[in-house]
C-alpha cells in the first residue's frame, strides 16, 4: 500500500483531523490486545489514499460528524451515541473495516499470515465422513415421478 | 480492428460467452458451422482476481462486487432493482456467471420437472430428468464435479473427483443435523478437488463469488471455452447486442451490436442462439421491436419478460464458541435436503435446499457485526470481534420461486446503458408461498444451528443481496400462446431463433440453476444438430 503524503490528499489540515479522530472513535487502540487503533498513521494513510473511491460518501459521513459535534466540546461517548449506527456513517465505518483488518500487526494479532490468498491458500481438515452413517440408513428421500 | 473482423453470414450467432453460450458453442463446433460468439465483457486475466491482493476484501465491494451497478465495469450495463427486494448479481465477461458464482452445482430433481402434476402449482416442463441425465453426465465431464455418489436426496449420479473437506465448520453443522435426524450430504461442487482435465486442484482461498485465481472453479472461460475456440468458434469480446434483426421472412437476420470501438455493426446470421440469462434475453428481445413484432421479438405469446423467477434467499448464521473455519475454504461444504420435496403437513407448497457457508473473512466478520450490532464503536470493539472472527459458520436456504406473470423485467423508460440501449427493469415481489417457506427455513435452520452448539443466530431473510438466479422470462412449453420457445429451445414465432440460459426455465426448483442451465443448452444445441436439414421447419 502507498503512503499518502499530505500534498497528495484529498483532504485538507482540518479535514484529515477530523477523520483521524472519527476513525479512532470507530476502532481505538487496544492495551489488552496489544493493536494499533484505526487512527494509527499506516492505517489512518491507508483509510485516506483508499478513500478516494468513495469521497464523496466519505466527506458526507465527516459532516455529518461535524455536524454532531466532532471537534466541539462533545465528550467521545456523546459524539459515539450521536453517530454510531446512523447510514450516512455506514461508507466511512465500512472504509475503517477494510483498511484496519488489512494491516500486517492486526492480521498476525489474528494469527492470520499477513499475505493474500493466492497462490498459498489454506488447509482445511477432511472432517469425519463416518458421520454420514446415519444419513445413508435412512435411506431414498427424493420423490418419485 | 473493425478491418479485421469477418461479417459474411455466420452460420450460427451466440449472443453471450456465459455458462450457456460456451456450452452451447463447443457443443456445435463438431458441425463445422461458422459460429461466432458476441460478448459484452472481455476476458479476466486471473492473475487479477481479488484473492491474489491484500486488498481483495475491498475488491469484493467495488471493482469485482456481484451487483453491476457497483461494479460499473465497461462489460456492464445498469439494472433498474428497485422495485425488487432481491438485487441483481451477475456478471458480464467471458464465462458470465460462472466466474463469480461460488460453485455449488445440485441438479435439479426428477420432481422439479412435474411441478403441476404433482404439486398443482406453475407448470410441468415438456421434459424429464430422464431426458436430461445423458448430458447431465456429459456437462459434469467437461465441468469437473466433485461431491460424493451415494446421496439419497437424488437418483443414483456418479462423482468424479471427491468432495470438498467438510472442514470444522462443515462437520460442525453436520453434528446438528445428526442430532435432529436430517438428511445432509457433502454438495456437489464444479471445483476441482484433484487436477482435472490441465486444471489444479482447490487450495481453499476461501472466496470463490470474486473469482477463483487457482483455476479450480469450473467457469467457462477455463472449460468450454479453450476447446470450443481451438475448434473453431470465434468469440468476439467487447461487443454489444442492441438489438436482433429480422427479414420479411420474418425470420432472423442477424444482430445490430456496438464492437469495441463504439461502431455500430450489423452481423448476418442463419441462426441466432441467445445465452444472456433471464435478464439480458428478455431486455435484447424486446429492444427488438419490428412491425413484424411490434412487442418485441417471439413475443406473440406476451410472456416475454415475464415469470421473473428469482430463488428468494435466506441466511442464517450461527456463532460458535469454537474456531471454525472461517476465511478459509471454499463457500461450499454440506447441504441439506430435508425439506427440498413438498411435505403436505406444511403450509406451503415445493420446498428448499440449505447450503452451509463455511465462515467469512476479517473484513466481512467486521462488517457482519457492526451491521447487525454486535460489535461496538469504541472500546468494546476489540472483544466483541474476538467473539465472531472465525466463529461464525451457518447455511443459505434455497426457496422454490413459483412462475408469476406479475413478476417481471421490462425495459426501463429512462435509464440507458454506456451505449444508449435500454436498461432492463425488475420487478418482483415475494409470493405468499415464497414467505411461508423462507419462515420455515428460517425456524428449521436456527433449530439445527442451536442444535450443533450454536450460541447466537445472525438472520437475514430474504437476503437482499442473493439476485443471482434469473430464470423463467422466455419460458419453455409446448404451446405457443403460454410459452416463448419450444421443447427444444426454439422460439415458437421465430423458427431459427434459439435461447439457451435461464429464461426458459418453466420453474425454478430449489437449487441453483447453472449445472441445469449447461445441461440444457447441451440438450437443445443437441436437438438442434439432430434436426440440422429440417431446423427451420
Amino acid at each position: 500500500m502507498s503512503v499518502t503524503i499530505a500534498t497528495d490528499s484529498l483532504f485538507n489540515s482540518e479535514e484529515r483531523d477530523g477523520l483521524r479522530l472519527l476513525v479512532g472513535m470507530i476502532i481505538p487502540a487496544s492495551q489488552t490486545y496489544t493493536l494499533p487503533g484505526a487512527d494509527d498513521e499506516r492505517i489512518f494513510a491507508d483509510i485516506l489514499d483508499s478513500a478516494r473511491a468513495n469521497e464523496v460518501q466519505i466527506r458526507n459521513s465527516l459532516a455529518y460528524g461535524v455536524e454532531n459535534g466532532l471537534g466541539a466540546k462533545v465528550s467521545a461517548a456523546e459524539l459515539c451515541s450521536r453517530l454510531e449506527g446512523q447510514p450516512v456513517m455506514a461508507p466511512l465505518v465500512s472504509l475503517v473495516m477494510q483498511c484496519y483488518y488489512r494491516d500486517d500487526r492486526v492480521m498476525l494479532a489474528l494469527e492470520m499470515e499477513p499475505r493474500p490468498p493466492f497462490p498459498n491458500g489454506y488447509d482445511v481438515p477432511q472432517g469425519d465422513w463416518s458421520m454420514l452413517d446415519a444419513v445413508q440408513k435412512r435411506g431414498k428421500i427424493w420423490r418419485d415421478v | 480492428m473493425t478491418e479485421d473482423v469477418d461479417f459474411s453470414p455466420a452460420d450460427v450467432l451466440i449472443i453471450g460467452a456465459g455458462a450457456s453460450g460456451a456450452t452451447a458453442a463447443w457443443n456445435l463446433a463438431e458441425t463445422k458451422m461458422r459460429i461466432v460468439c458476441l460478448e459484452q465483457g472481455g476476458w479476466t486475466n486471473p492473475s487479477d482476481y481479488p484473492t491474489t491482493g491484500r486488498d481483495w476484501e475491498s475488491r469484493a465491494q467495488s471493482d469485482f462486487s456481484i451487483n453491476p451497478n457497483r461494479r460499473q465495469q465497461p462489460g456492464d450495463y445498469p439494472v433498474n432493482d428497485d422495485d425488487s427486494p432481491i438485487k441483481i448479481a451477475n456478471f458480464n465477461g467471458v464465462g458470465g456467471g460462472t466466474v463469480l458464482y461460488a460453485g455449488h452445482y445440485p441438479r435439479f430433481h426428477p420432481s422439479d420437472f412435474k411441478v403441476k402434476s404433482l404439486d398443482g402449482v406453475g407448470d410441468d416442463w415438456p421434459l424429464s430428468y430422464d431426458d436430461l441425465e445423458p448430458f447431465y453426465a456429459e456437462n459434469d465431464r467437461i465441468t469437473g464435479v466433485s461431491g460424493l455418489a451415494g446421496d439419497p436426496a437424488y437418483p443414483a449420479k456418479q462423482s468424479l473427483m471427491p468432495p470438498l473437506p467438510m472442514g470444522k465448520s462443515g462437520q460442525k453443522l453436520a453434528e446438528g443435523f445428526n442430532q435432529l435426524g436430517w438428511h445432509w450430504w457433502p454438495s456437489d461442487s464444479a471445483i476441482a478437488t484433484q487436477p482435472y482435465n490441465g486444471r489444479d486442484q482447490c487450495i481453499n482461498l476461501g472466496a470463490c463469488i470474486y473469482g477463483c485465481a487457482q483455476g479450480a472453479k469450473a467457469s467457462t472461460d477455463i472449460t468450454y471455452w479453450p476447446e470450443a475456440i481451438r475448434a473453431g468458434v470465434e468469440l468476439r469480446t467487447n461487443c454489444r447486442v442492441k438489438a436482433i434483426n429480422v427479414g420479411d421472412d420474418g425470420l432472423a437476420s442477424g444482430v445490430t451490436y456496438f464492437d469495441e470501438e463504439g461502431v455500430e455493426q450489423f452481423q448476418p446470421a442463419h441462426v441466432v442462439i441467445m445465452a444472456c440469462n433471464g435478464v439480458g434475453t428478455p431486455r435484447i428481445l424486446l429492444n427488438s421491436v419490428s412491425d413484424q413484432f411490434p412487442d418485441g421479438l417471439a413475443n406473440s405469446s406476451g410472456l416475454v419478460g415475464k415469470n421473473l423467477m428469482l430463488h428468494p434467499y435466506a441466511s442464517i448464521q450461527g456463532v460458535f464458541a469454537d474456531a471454525l473455519d472461517g476465511y478459509r475454504g471454499p463457500h461450499d461444504s454440506i447441504w441439506s435436503q430435508e425439506f427440498y420435496e413438498t411435505g403436505e403437513e406444511r403450509d406451503f407448497v415445493r420446498g428448499f435446499t440449505y447450503e452451509t457457508t463455511r465462515g467469512r473473512g476479517a473484513v466481512a466478520t467486521a462488517l457482519t457485526g457492526v451491521h447487525s450490532g454486535r460489535i461496538p464503536w469504541g472500546e468494546g470493539h476489540h472483544h466483541a470481534y474476538r467473539k465472531l472472527f472465525n466463529r461464525i459458520a451457518g447455511m443459505v436456504a434455497i426457496c422454490e420461486d413459483l412462475p408469476e406473470e406479475h413478476n417481471t423485467v421490462t425495459l426501463d423508460p429512462n435509464l440507458r446503458d454506456a451505449h444508449g440501449i435500454p436498461a432492463p427493469k425488475m420487478t418482483y415481489s415475494i409470493s405468499d408461498n415464497s414467505q411461508k417457506m423462507l419462515d420455515f427455513a428460517v425456524a428449521r435452520a436456527s433449530e439445527t444451528l442451536l442444535a450443533a452448539g450454536a450460541e447466537d443466530l445472525i438472520i437475514e431473510s430474504p437476503l437482499a443481496a442473493g439476485g443471482w438466479h434469473l430464470m423463467g422470462t422466455a419460458r419453455m412449453g409446448v404451446n405457443p400462446q403460454k410459452s416463448v420457445v419450444n421443447e427444444w429451445g426454439r422460439s415458437h414465432d421465430v423458427k431459427n431463433l434459439f435461447v439457451v440460459d435461464g429464461s426458459i426455465f418453466v420453474t425454478s426448483a430449489g437449487v441453483n440453476p447453472t449445472r441445469t442451465i449447461q445441461t440444457l443448452a447441451l440438450y437443445i444445441t443437441d436437438q438442434m444438430k439432430k434436426r440440422l436439414t429440417q431446423l427451420f421447419d
